[in-house]
C-alpha cells in the first residue's frame, strides 16, 4: 500500500483522486480505506503542494535551538510570495536533535544551519537552483558495545547455530536483566520466551527503529555505526523464537541509516548470515527494511504493526499482546534498535562483561543523547549508573554560553521535566522512576536558566497533540483541550477551577487512553506544576512570564 | 450399548470472576461488558453497539480491574480471578471527564436530540449531572454535509465512535464510510472524502441507525408505509418498553412501518395460510391462536362397487396414515409448531397469546404464509410491524434477551416434548435447561455447523429453515429441511463429537442452542433418550451406507443427477406399449375428486418415461417454508404431508416438478365471526401421489389398458437394467413393491 502511494506521489507530487480510485481497483480495496490510510500520514499530500514545501521542526530541542526564529525568518524572506511557490509549516521532530534546528525542504532534511543560510538556500531553490546535498558524518567512533570493532563475522549467530542452546540464550538474557530500551522496559528474555512458546509456525521479529520522540536520536547513531549488532540481534531473536522473517521498521526521515543497514543486510546475504540456510545450517532467516509512512504514534508497537499491515497506524486494544498475536495475527517479538544491539553484545561479549560495565553495581552500557542548551550536544555511550551531572557537564560540555542549568528532561517530553538539583540522580531505571520520572530512551534535553518551563510544557503537550492518532476520546480530545488551556495560561488567562479541571483531565487521560501516548500526555505539565510551581503561578496569578518568553503578542 | 462416558465433547471452558464483588461464571472469551450484563450491571458506553464488533474507542465503558490503567470492558475478555469494579468514584469521575470532553465539542441539543430526544452523549451527560462542560469548545467548525437526499450529516456532532463505519462495512458491506485524517483533525468521510450525495453511498440508512448522536440523521423524505391504523409518534413508540433502546432516528424514518392496531374480542388478527409480511407485538390484551381447518389427510374411498368404481376423497385422521415401519410414537407429534412463542397441542390446537408476545416472525422475516389464525380474546392493542422494524428490534440484545426468556418460558418445553425421543424428560430437567439454552440468529446462507468439524451443541429450530446435507462422492445429498419445531446436531454429540452433516441456514434462521455440557447431562440422567438417539443414529448411518453403495453400483449419471435413485418409488410408463391414451391421468383424476395428481410427462430413460409424481427428492424444496412443518420427512427419506396441513399452497408452489396438488374439499368449520356456530366452507389441503395406498393398486396402473404403467422400486429396477445391459425386463413384480 505505502509503496504504491509513494510511487503515485513521486509521479504527481501528490495523490490525485483518480489515482486513488485506480489504486482501489488494483488493490481490490475500497477507496474509503485507501483514503483513510493516505489521509492519516502527513507525508502524503492529498492536494498539490507548493513548489517549495518547507517544514520546520518545532519540538523541544529545536524549539530550544531557535526553530521559531528560523520559521519566522523564512516567512519574512518570502512574504508576499504566491501560495503555490512556497508553503512554510511546522513539522514534528525530524530526528536531528543533536544538530538542531532541523528543517525539511521537499523531502530533504537540513540541520545545524543558521537562519540566513536556510533562507539563502531557499531563495536559490526558488530561483531554480538545485537544493544542495546534505553533508554526511563519516566519523568512526570506537564503541565498547561492539565486540567486532566495526566488521562483524556474526560470531554470536554461528555459535548459537552450533550449540543450539536456545533456552540457554533466553536464560542469559534473563540473567542479564536486560529490559526493552525503547521506553516501556519489558524484560527481553521473557519476551523472546513468550514468542518461542507461542503456538504456530509463522512468527515474526520486528525491530522498532521508528524513534520519533523529541530528543531521541540514539537509535540513529547505533544504526549508522554498529548496524551489524542490530541485525545480529534480530537473527538471534529469530533463531531463539523460531521466527523466519524479520522486519526492520525505520522512520522515513532516516535515509542514511537505512542505506547503511541495507548495505549490511546485503553483506549478510553474501556471507550467509541471512537467507534460507544460515552458515550452511538448516535454520533460515530473512530480513527486510520497512520504511515508516511517518508519525510518532507508529513507534507504539501495535500501531507499528498496523502500519506494516498497510492500515492507519492506530494502537490496538491490548491484550492480546504482540508476543501472542502480533503482525498479521502471528506471534511477534518486537524490540527497539538498542535492545537488539545490547542483546547481541551480551551474547557475544558474555554475561560477565555486561555486568561489569555499569557503575555502582549496575550492569551495562547505555546510549544517550544530550541535546538542548548544552555546549556539545551529541550521542554518548555511557555506563549505567553515571549521574546526569556527568552527562550534562562532562560529556555534553556543560550549559551553553556559560549559562546555568534550570531543568532537564531525562527522556524527552514523556519523562516530564526535573529541576537542576536532580542532576545528582544516577542513570538508573529504578532511581529515576522513584523520583517520578523515567530513564526511558535516554533522550536528555537540557533547559538553561532563562527558559520558561510553562512554555516548554506547552511545547511538549503540543507535540503529543499533533501526534495523537485520534482513535480514542481521552487522547484525541484531551490533548487538544490541554493545549488550549495551557495556551491560555501562557497568556495569563486562568480560571479559578482550572487546576482541578486539569487534574481530572490528567486522571482521565492516564487511566483510560488506549496506549502509552495518551497515558503520558500530562507528564510535561504535571512535572512543571510539581517542580516549577512559581513559574506557572507567575503566569496565572500575576500575568508575568519570568523568562520573558510568553506575552509577546 | 456404548456408555455415555465414551462420548467426546468439545466445549468452551468457563471462567470465574467477580464484578462489583458479585461472582459470575461465563464462557472464556466473553467480554467484561457482556459478563456484567449477565448480572444486570449496566456499564455506560457510546461506541459499543451490540451488533458490531467492539473497538473500544470511546472509553466510556472503562472499569477498574486492579491494573495500572483501566480496561475498556466492551473489548477486554474476562480472565480467571479478575476483580472488576464498574462504578467506583474514580471510574465515574473518569467517565464524567470523558463526557465533558465530548460535550465541549458537541452542539447541544444536536439534531437527534432536537427531533427525537435520544442523543446518547447528551443523555449520558444529563445522567452524570453535567450542566456545562469545563473545557473550551472546538476552535474551528467542522461543518455539515447536506448533499444526500436521505441523510443529513452534521460533522459537529460526530464523536468518532466508529459505529457508522462498522455499520457500513461490517453490517452492510458497503465500505463507503471510513475515518479520515489524524488526531484532533480526524473525522468520518465518504469514499475519498466526497460529499455523501456524490459518494458511492446507497442510502441504506445503516449509518444513521447506528449513529448515537445528531451526526447522521434522517432527512424525512423517505417513508415506508404500512396500511392505515393509528399512527404512532416517535415519543409514543420509545415510551414502549420494547422500543426504548431503538434509535429514534430510525423510528422517525420508519414511523409508518409500525402501526398500532386495536382489536375487539372475537376480531380476527390474521388467518392461517394468508400471505403477509408483518409481525405482531401484543401491547395489551389476550388473543387465541389456533388452527381452524380440520385435522386429517385427504384419502380416497371407494363409494360403490361394480364396474364403474366411484372414488371419493375424504378426510381421515392421522392414525390411518401410519406406516408400517414407524413405531407408535414416530409421528405422533404432540405439538404443532407455529409462528408464535407457543406451540399448539395436537389434540386441541389452540393456545393463548398475551401481552409481551411477538408472533408472525416467520411471515415477517421470511415471507412465509401465516401458520395459524389469531383472534382477539379480550380488547387487544397490538403493534404490527414490517421487517425493517423487527430487524432493528432483534438487533437489540435487551429485546432479544426478552424474546429468549419468553421462549424459554413458553416454547422450550413443548418443542422438546414434541420430539418423541425427548418425551421422557422430567419437568425439573427442563427447568434446569431453561437458563442454559441460548438463542442464535443466522442469515441466509450462513453455515451453522459443518460436516467434519468438532461438535459442541445441539440445536432446536425456532424460526426459518435449515438445510441438512451430507457430502458424498458425486455431490451433496440433502437429508432434509428442518423448520420450526425440528432439531439437529444430536448425532454428532453422541458419536465421535464430529459433525456428520452440514447445516446451512436457508433463510433467516433462529435456533436454540443447547451446549454439549447440558446435552451430555441430559443423556446421563435419561439413559433411555441416549439409547433411542443412538438407535436412530445407527439406522441413519446404515441408510447412508446403503445409499452410498447404491451410488457406487449404478453409474447412471443422468439418473443420479435427477435424483431418481433417491426416489423410493417411481411411476414409469413403458413407451413401447403406451399409446398416449391418457387413461392413467383420467383414472387418477377420477380417484381424487377430479384433480389429477399425475402428469404424463417427465424424464425419459431408454424406453421408459418417468411420470410426474412425487419422487421424494434428494433436495425436497417443497419442505422449505411450510409454516406449520406439516410437510416433512420422518425417519426415512420419504416425504409425508401431515394432517395439520393448513392448505396454504406454498409446498405446491415450491415443488419444481409440479408433483404436489392443492386438493379442495367441502368441510364444516367453526365460524370465526360467530364462535360456536359451524359453517360450510371449501378448504384445501396439499396432496401428493400416495400410491392410492388405500386401494389394492394405484388407480393409474389399474386403469392402463396396455399394461404400460408400472410402479417400481427404482433401486431394484435400475440395478437390474444395468446388470442386464439395459435389456428390457418384464416388470411383473406387484406394483406395491416400490411403496415399501
Amino acid at each position: 500500500m505505502f509503496d504504491e502511494l509513494r510511487a503515485i506521489q513521486r509521479e504527481f507530487g501528490f495523490l490525485p483522486a483518480e489515482e486513488l480510485h485506480r489504486l482501489s481497483l488494483k488493490l481490490k480495496l475500497p477507496v474509503s480505506q485507501i483514503h483513510a490510510v493516505a489521509s492519516f500520514y502527513p507525508t502524503f499530500n492529498l492536494a498539490a503542494p507548493a513548489k517549495l514545501d518547507v517544514r520546520v521542526c518545532s519540538d523541544m530541542t529545536c524549539h530550544l535551538r531557535g526553530a521559531d526564529e528560523l520559521r519566522c525568518a523564512i516567512e519574512r524572506a518570502f512574504q508576499g510570495a504566491p501560495e503555490n511557490e512556497i508553503s512554510v509549516r511546522t513539522a514534528s521532530c525530524l530526528g536531528r536533535c543533536d544538530t538542531a534546528p532541523a528543517v525539511f525542504v521537499n523531502d530533504t532534511i537540513y540541520s545545524g544551519l543558521r537562519a540566513e543560510q536556510v533562507t539563502e538556500m531557499l531563495r536559490g531553490a526558488s530561483a531554480g537552483r538545485p537544493l544542495p546535498p546534505v553533508p554526511r558524518d563519516h566519523s568512526k567512533p570506537v564503541l565498547a558495545t561492539d565486540p567486532y570493532a566495526g566488521r562483524s563475522d556474526y560470531r554470536g549467530v554461528r555459535r548459537l547455530l552450533e550449540t543450539k542452546d536456545f533456552l540457554g540464550t533466553i536464560a542469559t538474557l534473563k540473567a542479564s536483566g536486560l529490559r526493552g530500551l525503547g521506553g516501556a522496559g519489558f524484560p527481553t528474555g521473557t519476551k523472546w520466551e513468550i514468542v518461542r512458546n507461542a503456538p504456530g509456525s509463522t512468527k515474526y521479529i520486528v525491530c522498532n527503529a521508528d524513534e520519533s520522540e523529541p530528543g531521541t536520536v540514539k537509535d540513529r547513531f547505533i544504526m549508522e555505526h554498529i548496524p551489524h549488532l542490530v541485525i545480529e540481534g534480530m537473527i538471534l531473536a529469530g533463531l531463539v523464537t523460531g521466527a523466519r522473517k524479520g522486519i526492520l521498521y525505520i522512520r522515513h526521515e532516516y535515509e542514511e541509516p537505512k542505506e547503511i543497514l541495507q548495505e549490511e543486510i546485503n553483506r549478510c546475504y553474501r556471507i550467509g548470515a541471512l537467507g534460507s540456510s544460515i552458515f550452511g545450517h538448516s535454520s533460515g532467516f530473512d530480513l527486510s527494511i520497512f520504511t515508516s509512512p511517518g508519525g510518532y504514534v507508529c513507534g507504539e508497537e501495535s500501531a507499528l504493526l498496523e502500519a506494516i499491515e498497510g492500515k492507519r497506524s492506530e494502537p490496538r486494544n491490548k491484550p492480546p499482546f504482540p508476543g501472542n498475536q502480533g503482525l498479521w495475527g502471528m506471534p511477534t517479538a518486537i524490540n527497539n534498535v538498542e535492545t537488539f544491539t545490547v542483546a547481541t553484545a551480551i551474547l557475544v561479549h558474555g554475561l560477565e562483561w555486561y555486568k561489569a560495565q555499569g557503575l555502582n553495581g549496575l550492569p551495562g552500557l547505555k546510549f544517550v543523547a544530550v541535546s538542548g542548551d548544552v555546549e556539545r550536544p551529541g550521542i554518548f555511550e555511557v555506563p549505567m549508573g553515571i549521574s546526569y551531572d556527568d552527562l550534562i557537564y562532562k560529556h555534553a560540555g556543560g550549559i551553553r554560553a556559560g549559562g546555568k542549568l534550570l531543568g532537564f528532561a531525562p527522556s524527552g517530553p514523556s519523562s516530564g521535566y526535573l529541576p537542576a538539583e536532580m542532576t545528582k540522580l544516577p542513570l538508573d531505571f529504578n532511581a529515576v522512576a522513584a523520583a517520578g520520572s523515567m530513564v526511558g530512551s535516554g533522550a536528555i534535553v537540557v533547559c538553561a536558566e532563562g527558559r520558561c518551563m510553562l512554555d516548554m510544557a506547552l511545547n511538549s503537550v503540543r507535540f503529543f497533540r499533533n501526534e495523537s492518532c485520534g482513535k480514542c476520546v481521552p487522547c484525541r480530545l484531551g490533548s487538544q483541550k490541554l493545549v488550549t488551556l495551557l495556551t491560555q495560561w501562557t497568556k495569563g488567562k486562568a480560571a479559578p477551577g482550572d487546576r482541578q479541571t486539569i487534574e481530572d483531565l490528567f486522571q482521565a487521560m492516564r487511566m483510560s487512553s488506549i496506549c502509552g501516548l495518551g497515558q503520558i500526555i500530562h507528564a510535561p505539565i504535571a512535572s512543571v506544576l510539581k517542580h516549577f510551581p512559581s513559574q506557572v503561578e507567575a503566569h496565572t496569578q500575576r500575568q508575568q512570564c519570568p523568562a520573558g518568553v510568553c506575552f509577546q503578542a | 450399548m456404548p456408555q455415555p462416558t465414551a462420548t467426546r465433547i468439545v466445549d468452551v471452558p468457563l471462567v470465574e470472576l467477580t464484578i462489583d464483588d458479585c461472582p459470575v461464571l461465563v464462557p472464556a472469551g466473553t467480554t467484561i461488558f457482556d459478563a456484567a450484563r449477565s448480572l444486570n450491571v449496566r456499564i455506560p458506553t457510546l461506541c459499543h453497539q451490540q451488533n458490531e464488533n467492539p473497538v473500544g474507542v470511546c472509553r466510556m465503558c472503562v472499569v477498574d480491574i486492579g491494573q495500572r490503567v483501566y480496561a475498556a470492558s466492551c473489548i477486554r475478555p474476562v480472565e480467571a480471578g479478575m476483580k472488576v469494579k464498574t462504578c467506583t468514584d474514580e471510574v465515574k469521575s473518569v467517565r464524567r471527564t470523558l463526557l465533558e470532553l465530548l460535550l465541549a465539542d458537541h452542539p447541544s441539543p444536536c439534531a437527534r436530540q432536537e427531533s427525537t430526544g435520544d442523543c446518547e452523549v447528551e443523555r449520558l451527560g444529563a445522567e452524570a449531572g453535567i450542566v456545562s462542560s469545563r473545557f473550551p469548545p472546538r476552535p474551528t467548525p467542522r461543518g455539515r454535509d447536506e448533499s444526500s437526499a436521505a441523510i443529513a450529516v452534521d460533522f459537529e456532532a460526530c464523536i468518532l465512535c466508529d459505529r457508522c463505519i462498522r455499520g457500513c462495512s461490517e453490517v452492510r458491506h458497503n465500505f463507503v464510510l471510513a475515518r479520515r485524517g489524524k488526531g484532533y483533525q480526524a473525522g468520518i468521510s465518504f469514499d475519498d472524502n466526497l460529499p455523501m450525495g456524490e459518494s458511492s453511498c446507497v442510502s441504506c440508512g445503516e449509518c444513521m441507525v447506528s449513529c448515537p448522536t445528531g451526526a447522521l440523521t434522517n432527512r424525512k423524505v423517505i417513508s415506508t408505509e404500512l396500511g392505515e391504523g393509528a399512527p404512532l409518534s416517535v415519543q409514543e413508540l420509545r415510551s414502549l418498553d420494547v422500543f426504548s433502546e431503538v434509535s429514534g432516528t430510525f423510528l422517525s424514518l420508519n414511523s409508518n412501518a409500525v402501526q398500532k392496531r386495536f382489536y375487539k374480542p372475537g376480531e380476527i388478527v390474521c388467518r392461517e395460510g394468508d400471505y403477509g409480511s408483518t409481525a405482531f407485538y401484543i401491547v395489551s390484551g389476550k388473543a387465541d391462536v389456533f388452527l381452524s381447518g380440520p385435522m386429517g389427510h385427504v384419502t380416497t374411498k371407494a363409494k360403490s362397487h361394480g364396474l364403474l368404481r366411484k372414488l371419493k376423497a375424504a378426510i381421515s385422521p392421522r392414525a390411518q396414515n401410519r406406516r408400517d415401519e414407524e413405531g407408535e410414537e414416530a409421528h405422533d407429534r404432540p405439538f404443532i409448531p407455529i409462528d408464535a412463542p407457543v406451540d399448539l397441542p395436537y389434540a386441541n390446537p389452540i393456545a393463548e397469546l398475551e401481552a409481551g408476545d411477538l408472533f408472525g416472525e416467520m411471515t415477517c422475516m421470511n415471507q412465509y404464509p401465516r401458520s395459524a389464525t389469531v383472534r382477539a380474546q379480550t380488547d387487544c392493542v397490538m403493534l404490527e410491524m414490517l421487517r425493517n422494524v423487527l430487524d432493528v428490534l432483534q438487533r437489540n440484545k435487551t429485546f432479544r434477551a426478552r424474546l429468549e426468556q419468553n421462549y424459554r418460558k413458553r416454547a422450550l418445553e413443548s418443542q422438546l416434548r414434541s420430539i418423541p425421543i425427548f418425551s421422557s424428560l422430567t419437568p425439573d430437567f427442563i427447568e434446569h435447561l431453561r437458563d442454559k439454552v441460548e438463542l442464535r440468529r443466522y442469515n441466509a446462507g450462513q453455515i451453522i455447523c459443518k460436516q467434519g468439524e468438532a461438535a459442541h451443541s445441539f440445536f432446536l429450530v425456532r424460526i426459518g429453515f435449515v438445510k441438512v446435507s451430507q457430502a458424498h462422492p458425486g455431490g451433496d445429498l440433502v437429508l432434509g429441511y428442518i423448520g420450526r419445531g425440528g432439531f439437529f446436531g444430536e448425532l454428532s454429540l453422541l458419536g465421535e463429537g464430529i459433525r456428520t452433516a452440514s447445516c446451512v441456514a436457508m433463510d433467516h434462521v433462529e435456533a436454540v442452542q443447547i451446549r454439549a455440557t447440558e446435552f451430555q447431562e441430559m443423556i446421563e440422567r435419561f439413559p433411555e433418550i441416549g439409547r433411542q438417539l443412538r438407535e436412530a443414529a445407527r439406522q441413519r448411518i446404515d441408510e447412508n451406507r446403503k445409499r452410498v453403495k447404491m451410488v457406487q453400483n449404478v453409474p447412471v449419471d443422468s439418473f443420479l443427477s435427477q435424483g431418481l435413485l433417491e426416489a423410493q418409488s417411481l411411476l414409469i410408463l413403458d413407451l413401447e406399449r403406451c399409446t398416449r391414451c391418457d387413461q392413467c391421468v383420467r383414472a387418477c383424476a377420477d380417484a381424487h375428486d377430479g384433480v389429477s395428481r399425475l402428469i404424463r410427462d417427465g424424464l425419459r430413460w431408454d424406453k421408459y418415461l418417468v411420470a410426474t409424481s412425487c419422487r421424494h427428492c434428494k433436495d425436497p424444496l417443497c419442505m422449505v417454508g411450510c409454516p406449520v412443518g406439516s410437510i416433512r420427512r420422518r425417519n426415512s427419506l420419504e416425504i409425508v404431508i401431515e394432517d395439520w396441513c393448513i392448505g396454504c399452497g406454498l409446498c405446491a408452489n415450491n415443488c419444481p416438478y409440479g408433483n404436489i396438488n392443492m386438493h379442495p374439499f367441502d368441510v364444516r368449520v367453526e365460524d370465526l365471526v360467530n364462535p360456536g356456530k359451524k359453517i360450510a366452507e371449501v378448504r384445501t389441503k396439499a396432496t401428493a401421489c400416495n400410491l392410492c395406498l388405500d386401494q389394492e393398486e394405484p388407480s393409474c396402473v389399474y386403469a392402463c389398458p396396455h399394461d404400460a404403467a408400472h410402479r417400481v422400486n427404482p433401486r431394484e429396477f435400475f440395478a437390474e437394467q444395468v446388470r442386464t445391459g439395459k435389456a428390457p425386463v418384464a416388470i411383473d413384480s406387484p406394483a406395491r413393491s416400490g411403496g415399501r
